[in-house]
């Protein structure tokens, strides 16, 4: 077993071969991330304006948390992200059960085409088609438009994760389940969900965090009174930049890091 | 005798409504004894594993019928049928503890939670594993899988056990312990045994009887030594242990014995197992072990042909010759090493090759 591999390492070109590569590579990392530090750094900052230093402190902090705007904002991201990934998980669980273990059917790989398809519809299109959809139809229910909306561009990312884990999963695990006497319904509660867990948990918080990140579609479904904060933080920019926006904006950062290292804690555990 | 499964007229075909049909298994029929250790035995592809997967339920019969204690099964699902099954592959529940695993079927059963434990607590001890209940299967030894796994199917005391291929994945030495204590589990529990295994060794070791398999068809059912002794065709002798093969044809018969004419002029004589007549092509069948090897000085007064060591296999235990006995004729024969472990004869050696003619039989072509 040990020969192959460090045979194959052997062929792989060390990358520090490449004369100037480490560089290219620092410089190209400091232009990704060198927006987002500064953007926390001003953050702490006491000053009135954004880009000049007036010492440290958390008084942006403070306004921003005490803004009723902002605060609404952040309760309609919350409501829309924590019912959106409730709704997109449990249909995608339900989609990937049928096209994992529902056997052959008719149309099963359109099934499969059409669920994950819009990941590569670009964003415009759904918000339009689904704006047109609403207006068409008639439904005006303020934050539910936003809702039903996000609901449907989450499936793909709840169902991906979730359909890996039920595919890698020994199905001779269920067939024991049913030799010992389990019922069907018995099957899926004691096993099938308990092994599919890391998969609906790590569907749930990719589902979560696009949600909470969503602009484009928020912005042309949602009408007033269904502003979230994505939205609200560029109307603040048009309003002129203070550091509130800073603080605002690392609060989500870290929020969306906490919630993505979590869904790479559970789908590697998942993994063993 | 009573009969634990009966299967009657079984016939597996998968893909039936494609271009395609595959048939696992043609018009199977055979009696599985209760408390007995039944073996299915066969290559891959014989069709053995799809039976085992309808006695358990996990597939449907295209016809006949199979019976557990006289009761009709094939339209019960998996889980209303009393008998268990040892996955080749342990197919343990990754997210309980060994405990849990074991206790899974009885609690199914809605038996009262003293009990499950009392019987926990037995069937691990019976497998010598009482002392990790709590460990879960990813920190368990491929042996130790081995023994939850067939903790779990015995727990729920089913009518049947079956076992597929279960000491497939164990390395050698774990594997023939398993055996004996395989048989010994069996003896002591009362429950009848079906193992499916390609292992020719493994079925003669533990079975009680076997059934050889091949292309979907049950070959011949017998004991071991039925079996190996006097196998029915040649695909039987052939899959079980060493043989060699000897084409020819009748010339001559009495009551006792049938004289074969093999290649061009040599005659050899063989026991009658009755219905030949002079002129039938058949294929007379001995064992290696049956033949005995000696320098041709040193020759007893058994009838002896002449031959000589055109190749050697070392086994360790022994040695494996083949012999050119001239007329285009080869023989495998098998000796044991000298006491000072040399092999007691080299290439090129002319050595007297004995065996009796009862030690030869007619197979049916």
């Amino acid at each position: 077993m040990q020969n192959p591999s460090s045979h194959k390492r052997k062929k792989v070109l060390p990358v520090g071969h490449y004369r100037g590569l480490g560089a290219w590579t620092v410089f190209f990392f400091i232009f990704l991330y060198l927006p987002i530090v500064v953007l926390i750094f001003y953050s702490f900052n006491a000053n009135r304006m954004v880009m000049n230093w007036g010492g440290f402190g958390f008084d942006w902090y403070l306004k921003a948390f005490n803004n009723d705007d902002i605060q609404n904002a952040v309760w309609n991201s919350l409501i829309v992200a924590t019912v959106a990934t409730a709704f997109a998980t449990s249909i995608a669980t339900v989609g990937a059960l049928v096209l994992a273990r529902g056997g052959n059917f008719r149309g099963k790989t359109i099934s499969l085409g059409l669920i994950t398809l819009p990941l590569m519809v670009p964003e415009i299109v759904t918000a339009v088609a689904v704006l047109i959809f609403f207006s068409a139809v008639g439904i005006n229910w303020g934050l539910g438009n936003v809702i039903i909306a996000h609901i449907t561009f989450c499936i793909p990312f709840a169902f991906m994760p979730i359909r890996a884990r039920l595919e890698g999963m020994d199905t001779s695990l269920e067939q024991a389940a049913r030799d010992l006497y389990a019922s069907e319904w018995e099957t899926f509660r004691f096993v099938t969900v308990p092994l599919l867990m890391p998969g609906i948990v790590a569907g749930a918080m990719l589902s979560f965090v696009i949600s909470m990140d969503d602009f484009i579609i928020t912005l042309m479904v949602g009408g007033a009174g269904s502003t979230t904060l994505p939205v609200y933080i560029y109307s603040m920019i048009r309003r002129g930049l203070t550091p509130e926006i800073n603080a605002v904006s690392t609060v989500l950062l870290f929020v969306s890091i906490a919630i993505v290292t979590a869904y790479w804690v559970v789908s590697k555990k998942g993994t063993d | 005798m009573i009969a634990a499964i009966d299967i009657r007229g079984v016939t597996k075909v998968y893909n039936p409504a494609s271009n395609q049909p595959v048939k696992a298994l043609d018009n199977v029929s055979l009696t599985i004894n209760d408390n007995e250790f039944f073996t299915l035995l066969g290559p891959s592809g014989c069709g053995k594993t799809t039976l085992l997967r309808l006695i358990a339920g996990f597939e449907q019969v295209s016809g006949g019928a199979i019976m557990l204690f006289d009761e009709e099964i094939v339209n019960l699902e998996p889980n209303q049928r009393p008998i268990n099954t040892v996955f080749q592959h342990y197919a343990l529940f990754p997210h309980m503890t060994v405990a849990d695993n074991v206790a899974f079927g009885l609690e199914r059963l809605r038996k009262p939670r003293s009990e499950i434990d009392a019987t926990v607590e037995r069937v691990l001890t019976l497998v010598k594993m009482k002392e990790l209940g709590d460990r879960r299967p990813n920190q368990l030894s491929g042996g130790q899988q081995q023994r939850v796994a067939l903790a779990r199917a015995l727990a729920p005391s089913p009518k049947v056990l079956l076992l597929d291929e279960p000491l497939s994945a164990l390395d050698l030495k774990l594997r023939q312990a398993m055996r004996e204590e395989l048989k010994q589990l069996q003896k002591e529990t009362g429950i009848t045994f079906v193992f499916v295994t390609h292992d020719q060794e493994e079925a003669l070791a533990m079975s009680d009887r076997i059934a050889v398999m091949s292309n979907g068809e049950v070959q011949q059912i017998g004991g071991p030594t039925d079996i190996y002794e006097h196998p029915v065709n040649r695909f039987v002798a052939d899959f079980i242990g060493d043989t060699n093969f000897l084409d020819g044809e009748i010339v001559s018969f009495d009551d006792d014995l049938v004289t074969c004419r093999i290649g061009v002029q040599s005659m050899f004589e063989a026991e009658n197992s009755g219905g030949h007549s002079i002129g039938d092509k058949v294929t007379l069948f001995l064992r290696p072990e049956k033949i005995t090897l000696s320098p041709p000085d040193q020759a007893s007064n058994v009838k002896t042909r002449p031959g000589k060591v055109a190749n050697i296999v070392y086994l360790g235990n022994q040695t494996a010759y083949t012999l050119d006995m001239g007329d285009g004729i080869e023989l495998t024969a098998q000796a044991r090493p000298r006491e000072d472990g040399k092999l007691p004869f080299a290439m090129g050696d002319s050595l007297a090759v004995g065996f009796s003619a009862r030690a030869l039989r007619v197979l049916a072509q």
